[in-house]
């Protein structure tokens, strides 16, 4: 297993990391990556926010693929 | 051309989506004579009055792989749904200013139904499901994230 995976954050989520990009020690579950965040970054507890897998959207809990590209998504706002 | 596979296409412009683009886009459709109606949408900045102050500009990011992977799918169920000649879209990225256009989507057909049901599906899919973020910057040089209603 890979040790670090990338977190790619948009909008107002990279706003409150300080960053578009972070490298992080890997987790089982993307359950498991949003208690890490949240514990690091307690702001993302009172925000709304989804998690992209390799560019596609989660719904639950998802096991985290090895180098998966992850994604975290603030509500969209386009047009 | 309708047989034709059909790719993923950039639908970012960087900056406001231009009158004289979207005038030539209208031009080149006139040698598709099997073309009835077109609909088009424009999305354009309004000056919102938020708490910090009012909206000058809005800045626009995306993921844009996903988006690109998005827009691609919406395009094609949306293809597949109704009998459409052409489809276009155009978001822009990075700052367009208030009474600026930043979306432009432009659907055609054989006549107008087809058209202008699928424009209204394509800017409601569009602003539901693409990952795009507007900033809102305002006149006191703060700035709030625009919420899609």
């Amino acid at each position: 297993m890979y040790n670090k995976i990338n977190i790619k954050a948009f909008g107002m989520i990279a706003e409150k990391l300080g960053n578009t990009a972070l490298e992080w020690d890997a987790c089982e579950d993307t359950d498991g990556l949003r208690k890490e965040l949240e514990a690091r970054f307690p702001d993302l507890k009172e925000m709304k926010y989804s998690i992209a897998i390799n560019k596609t959207l989660i719904v639950g809990n998802v096991r985290l693929p090895e180098q998966a590209e992850v994604a975290l998504l603030p509500p969209f706002s386009g047009g | 051309m309708s047989e034709k596979k059909r790719t993923p296409k950039n639908i970012f412009v960087s900056g406001a989506i231009s009158p004289e683009k979207i005038a030539q886009s209208i031009a080149n459709h006139s040698s598709k004579t099997d073309i009835g109606g077109h609909s088009i949408f424009l999305g354009q900045v309004r000056a919102d009055q938020k708490e910090g102050g009012s909206v000058v500009a809005i800045d626009y990011t995306a993921y844009e792989e996903m988006a690109l992977e998005k827009a691609f799918e919406i395009r094609e169920a949306i293809f597949a749904k109704y009998p459409l000649t052409c489809m276009h879209i155009y978001h822009s990225l990075g700052e367009v200013k208030v009474g600026e256009i930043c979306l432009f989507v432009f659907t055609s057909s054989k006549h107008r139904r087809a058209a202008m049901d699928a424009c209204d599906e394509l800017v409601e899919r569009i602003k539901a499901e693409l990952p795009v973020w507007g900033k809102e910057i305002l006149d006191s040089d703060g700035h709030v994230w625009k919420v899609n209603t």
